[in-house]
Order: C-alpha cells, then sequence, then structure tokens
C-alpha cells in the first residue's frame, strides 16, 4: 500500500498545483489537465509511446516465438543452454550501458554500422529513422527475455498431446495451430501484458541515445514526464502526465485482459 | 489446461501494481530523503567529472592542511552540463537534502539567488573588508559588474564571481603545418576559418572543425562574433530567429554538409582526435586542458580568439560559491569560500589543471597557469574584454534544450535553418 497508493494519491495532488520544486506550491485547480489537452508535445510523446509500445510486442512475441520454437525443436541439450544464454544475456546488461554501445556501433562516421553497410544514413539523428532504430536497438535488450518467457512456455505442451495429434495425423503446422498455440496462451498473454508495460514506460535510451529528438521524434511519455518535471520544473504538470501514463496502461491492460476471454485458453 | 499460470487478480498484483509505482516514482520528488547537512561536517557540492575528481581533491587536501578545525565533506556530481547539475541540485534540495556550500555557474545563479535559498553576503564581506578589496583589484572589473548586473535579482550579494570560463578556438599546430596553412591570429574571420578547413581537409584528409550543438561552447561563440545573441541584453526576450542566428547556423550547417565537420549525433571525441591528428580545430574554453595533458598534446595544440565576422565575441560563464540559508555551519562556509578565492587556493587549483580560468588576474598571468599549457592560452583571460554573460533566464534547463535542439536540428540538415530556429524560438518565447 505504501509503495502503490501513496505515490498514486500524492500524484493525484501535485497534479492540482503550480509547484516548481524550490518554491512554495500554488493551488492550480485543473490547469494542468487542461494544458495536457492543449500541448501538442504530449501528444506527440503518447504517440511515441504507442508506435514503440505496439511495435514492440508485436515484433518480441512474433521473433520471441520463432526463436523459442527454433531453440526447442531443433537443437541438442548442449547447444540449447548456449544458444538460450546468448538470447538471454543482452537482458542482463543495463540499458545505460547497451545505449551508449549502440551509440558506437551507430556512429555516423566510424560506427559499425556505417562501415560494414557503406551507409552514411545518421540513423540516431534522422526524423523517419530514429524511432525505427530504438525498436531495433530495443529488441537486441530485450528479446531475449520475451523468449526465455515463451520457450518455458513451449516447454509445458505436454508430449502426449502431439503424439495423440500425430496419431490423427495432424500436420507440423495444424499441431502448432491446434495444440501448442492454445496450451500456450496464457503464457503468450503474460508476455504481451508485460511487454506492453515494459514498453511503455521506455525512457532510458531515449535519454541517452537522442535526447528525445531529432525535434521530439523519439520522446517517450516518461521522458517527457522527466523533463517537465526536472528540467522546466513544472512539477505538478508533471504529476498530471504520470497520471496519464498510469490510467493508460491500466485501460489498456484491462482491456488486454478482456479480450483474452476470447482466446487465452484456461 | 485447468489452471492458469497466474489467477488475474496474483497477475495484476504483481505486474500492475510495479508499473504503477515505477511510473510514480519519477515524481515523488524524493520526499524520503529527510536527513539534511550532517551537523560535524561542511557539506560542499560541486560538479566535477571523475577525470576532474582528483584535481579537485588535492584543492580539499590544502584546505584540510590549512583549516584542520573544519571537516569538509565534498561531493562531486559527474554530469555534462550545468542544466543537468541544477536540476538533479534541486531535487535534493526540495527532497531536504541541504549541502551547506554549492558550486553554481552562471547559469543557475540567478534561479538559486531568486529562490530564497542562499544566504545574503553583504555582512561577511563587511567583516572581511580588506580581503574583499584586495580579491576585487586582482581582477578583471567586467566580471565584478557582471556579478553584480546578473546574479541576484535584489540588489544583495548572495556570490563572489569566482574562476570563469570563456570561449576560444584550439587548434593542431601539427595539422595546420602539415597542410601548409599558417597558423591563425588573434584578428582572424569566419572566411579565413572555413577557408583553413578547406585546405586542412584537402591536403590531410582531417576534419577541420568539430561542429556541435552545446549551447556555451558551440553556439553562443557563433552568435556572438556574428553581432547577435540568444536572448536580449537583459535576458528577458529571446532572439534565436535573428537573421544572425540563422546565417551563423546556416554556416555551420555547410561544415557539415561538405564534410569539414563530422556529422553531428554521433560519439566523435574532438579533443582525442585533435590530439590523434584527426581534427584540425574545437571550441573550448579552459577544460580540454585536463584530456590534452592526459593524451600529452599540450606542446601540439595552439589557442586563439574565436574567427569574427561582425565582431569579436565570447560567452562566459563564472563559478559563484554561495552560502546556503539553511546551513548550519554558515562561518566555516565563510571560511572555505574565502579559502577558494585567496590567492593560494587559486594557484593552487590553477596549477594543479583545473577546468576554470582562476578569476585572478596575478594567477593567470602566473607561471603556475600558463606552464604546461597550449600557446595562447592567455587569450582565455583576456577574452573577457570582450565576451557577453551567457544568457540564461530562470527555466535553464529547458531554455539549454530548446536552443540545442533547435541547432542539432539544422547541423544534421533535418530542417532549414529558419524553420528550425523559428520554431525553438516559439518554445523559448513561452518560457521566460
Amino acid at each position: 500500500m505504501v509503495f502503490v497508493a501513496l505515490p498514486l494519491i500524492a500524484a493525484f495532488g501535485l497534479s492540482l498545483f503550480h509547484w516548481d520544486l524550490l518554491g512554495t506550491p500554488e493551488f492550480a485547480g485543473l490547469d494542468n489537465f487542461q494544458q495536457l489537452v492543449s500541448d501538442t508535445a504530449t501528444i506527440r510523446a503518447v504517440v511515441n509511446t504507442f508506435v514503440f509500445a505496439l511495435a514492440s510486442v508485436v515484433t518480441h512475441i512474433g521473433i520471441g516465438m520463432l526463436l523459442a520454437l527454433g531453440v526447442h525443436r531443433t537443437m541438442t541439450r548442449g547447444t540449447k543452454y548456449f544458444v538460450r544464454t546468448a538470447f538471454f544475456f543482452p537482458f542482463l546488461v543495463s540499458w545505460a550501458a547497451v545505449a551508449l554501445l549502440w551509440k558506437y556501433v551507430l556512429d555516423p562516421t566510424f560506427g559499425l554500422v556505417a562501415h560494414y553497410l557503406s551507409t552514411t544514413t545518421n540513423w540516431l539523428a534522422s526524423p523517419t529513422w530514429a524511432l525505427p532504430t530504438l525498436i531495433v536497438v530495443d529488441w537486441w535488450h530485450t528479446i531475449g527475455y520475451t523468449f526465455i518467457i515463451l520457450l518455458a512456455g513451449l516447454q509445458t505442451v505436454p508430449a502426449q498431446l502431439h503424439e495423440a495429434a500425430r496419431v490423427d495425423g495432424a500436420n507440423g503446422w495444424w499441431r502448432f495451430w491446434s495444440v501448442t498455440l492454445p496450451v500456450m496462451s496464457p503464457t503468450i498473454f503474460f508476455a504481451t501484458v508485460i511487454t506492453f508495460i515494459g514498453a511503455f514506460q521506455i525512457f532510458d535510451p531515449m535519454v541517452i541515445m537522442t535526447q528525445g529528438g531529432p525535434d521530439g521524434a523519439t520522446r517517450s511519455i516518461v521522458q517527457y514526464t522527466y523533463e517537465k518535471g526536472f528540467q522546466s520544473f513544472e512539477v505538478g504538470y508533471a504529476a498530471t502526465l504520470s497520471l496519464v501514463l498510469f490510467v493508460v496502461i491500466m485501460l489498456v491492460t484491462g482491456l488486454q485482459f478482456r479480450l483474452s476471454r476470447r482466446w487465452v485458453h484456461q | 489446461m485447468d489452471h492458469p499460470l497466474l489467477s488475474r487478480r496474483r497477475f495484476l498484483q504483481a505486474t500492475g501494481g510495479t508499473a504503477v509505482a515505477a511510473a510514480l516514482a519519477g515524481c515523488g520528488g524524493g520526499g524520503s530523503g529527510g536527513g539534511g547537512a550532517s551537523s560535524k561536517e561542511l557539506s560542499f557540492v560541486y560538479m566535477g567529472t571523475a577525470e576532474q575528481q582528483a584535481t579537485w581533491n588535492k584543492l580539499f587536501a590544502k584546505f584540510t592542511e590549512s583549516h584542520p578545525e573544519i571537516k569538509l565533506k565534498a561531493e562531486g556530481i559527474p554530469l555534462s552540463n550545468w542544466g543537468d547539475f541544477f536540476n538533479k541540485l534541486s531535487t535534493r534540495i526540495a527532497g531536504g537534502q541541504v549541502p551547506d556550500v554549492i558550486q553554481i555557474a552562471t547559469e543557475g545563479q540567478r534561479l538559486f539567488a531568486s529562490k530564497g535559498l542562499l544566504e545574503p553576503l553583504d555582512s561577511y564581506i563587511k567583516k572581511d573588508q580588506a580581503t574583499i578589496d584586495e580579491y576585487y583589484a586582482d581582477m578583471d572589473p567586467n566580471l565584478i559588474e557582471w556579478d553584480k548586473k546578473y546574479a541576484s535579482t535584489d540588489g544583495k550579494t548572495y556570490y563572489l564571481p569566482g574562476e570563469f570560463n570563456t570561449m576560444c578556438m584550439w587548434y593542431s599546430k601539427d595539422l595546420f603545418a602539415r597542410a601548409g596553412v599558417p597558423e591563425p591570429t588573434a584578428k582572424w574571420t569566419w572566411d579565413d576559418f572555413r577557408h583553413a578547413c578547406e585546405q586542412i581537409k584537402a591536403k590531410t584528409g582531417a576534419f577541420g572543425y568539430a561542429a556541435d550543438s552545446a549551447y556555451f561552447a558551440a553556439i553562443m561563440p557563433w552568435l556572438l562574433t556574428n553581432g547577435t545573441s540568444s536572448f536580449t541584453e537583459d535576458w528577458s526576450k529571446p532572439t534565436y530567429d535573428d537573421p544572425r542566428v540563422v546565417e551563423a547556423a546556416e554556416f555551420n550547417r555547410k561544415l557539415v554538409a561538405d564534410k569539414l565537420s563530422p556529422p553531428p549525433g554521433g560519439t566523435f571525441d574532438a579533443f582525442t582526435a585533435a590530439a590523434q591528428g584527426k581534427l584540425a580545430m574545437f571550441g573550448g574554453g579552459r577544460w580540454p586542458i585536463i584530456s590534452i595533458r592526459n593524451l600529452k598534446a599540450t606542446q601540439k595544440m595552439g589557442i586563439v580568439p574565436w574567427p569574427t565576422k561582425v565582431e569579436q565575441g565570447s560567452p562566459v560563464g563564472w563559478n559563484g560559491y554561495p552560502i546556503l540559508k539553511a546551513s548550519k555551519k554558515k562561518d566555516d562556509a565563510w571560511t572555505f569560500i574565502k579559502f577558494l578565492i585567496s590567492k593560494e587556493g587559486s594557484s593552487t587549483f590553477a596549477q594543479l589543471g583545473g577546468t576554470i580560468v582562476p578569476a585572478r588576474k596575478s594567477i593567470a598571468n602566473s607561471e603556475s597557469f600558463l606552464a604546461d599549457a597550449p600557446k595562447g592560452t592567455e587569450y582565455l583571460y583576456q577574452a573577457l574584454s570582450y565576451a557577453t554573460p551567457i544568457p540564461s533566464p530562470d527555466k535553464g534547463a529547458a531554455i539549454q534544450k530548446a536552443i540545442e535542439d533547435g541547432w542539432k536540428q539544422v547541423l544534421t540538415g533535418n530542417a532549414a535553418p529558419g524553420d528550425a530556429l523559428g520554431k525553438a524560438q516559439t518554445t523559448l518565447e513561452g518560457l521566460v
């Protein structure tokens, strides 16, 4: 309660004030909420975050599933351990280190990408490419996590079911579709919700690699909240933004649970 | 499957709860910090990277030597710009952790003074008038005047002007010689500069200049030498869409477009590149000295005033060391400040290779400052005669971000200079 309810109440309280962190807070009524609606930068940050989150969820589950299937089916025990560790390893490295590392890899003057693709694209400084680039870097960092969850899910599929399906004459694709997926659906659901929440709170790579730029093209909600609270000293407005984040995550997660009744096998 | 992996309720508790806590942690302000300064030690907070830490530590050792009765607890916060430093500091103070003395550069002086956080120094100055008179007599009068004009809003004195930084152009003597280009003189122009970049690129393949979007170090010098600035003289109105600002931005964009400058947004390290002969020039105050010394390249480098178009110009920012109103050790704090501005403290710092120019003329012209430094180091002090305090209205960090974002858009070629700077101007108008 202390760690969830109190900050939530505090944030709601703060959102009703103008406060510059050093002076005394002034009561503002619904000013901050009005500002929210008219602030184009907020809308941009929300859109960016949604794009990032949707792309993350779709690609993480898709690619993570392919990797998990590949590792589960084709590998021997020894290689399986190795590959599993290799895929999961980047997730153990902190985002700050990953972001700095990729900043070097993507450097337009001497980076590996520029060297091997012989391109002069300035990935992180281009309004078109900056967000997609961050999405790809996020794969590198986070996909191992989705992969491990899905692999664990795959391992729970009982072999007898597959056997039975095989005896009934189902081919590989059909067995995947009617046996593996339904059994795994709670795992996939879990991975979807976790990935979405994680993606919605993305902050570190933006701050370190692009500072939200170029021209706000990669600014996420959390980053914007930080900028407002601790750079512009509009603490009340920042609290309002964090409430928006809270509401959005609650709504989307709620929606996911509701929709899950249609496809999650329980 | 009969049992779901997790019940819905458990799942929400496990994930939703953490998510909310994490999301809101960002705006809690650190209310549980409490604490405040320890009553035993004098706490001092300054901005310093790990590389600079050693230098500061030697200075503190010297202080402890002469004042063993005062226990100094100094803490360097390693950040790359003043905006971030002040953000961090404000958050801390809001959370109840108030140090006794802080290092505050021009960018934050007015902000901190106007918030009523600082103790006026006037009575302390009166008590030690002779010391302060001696100090002021050894200083460029401009510094004293600017400190009065910009660092306070109510006529009280909160800061003594301390060490400062102005901007000059650092250049690689080696590369100029290899390309057969004569070394720049104090009276050179933008055209001379551009010509040198072209010649060096053509003959040696090295980059001419590291164009960048740092407010103090890479934007302001170009504006001031073009006879303009980012704000009006009293910092009340931004002038970032002035045609001369646009012209300066275009000039820089052209350097990038013509590959005389590395593309921005990467990880290009100008100091190392210059020391290795891959870059001919970068802008800097005193601070590159530590890297350049570590790279053993002080003899290979030279310093000249910034090239001019309309007039000579340089931004200037200086340190102030205020005493916090909440401090319980104000007398000790004053003793520490007096040490910092003393001849002894100042020359120790200069000798160790501090990242700033001493405010005392006698030290800035002495061997302790000029030895093992590039030729032309004295230009940094001379720049005080024509410098302009870096415009720093209250919302410093946000303002700096808007200015740098606009410039970066131009440098990368993402937007036309007029559009990008016009947009930044609108943002700035909303911030003052």
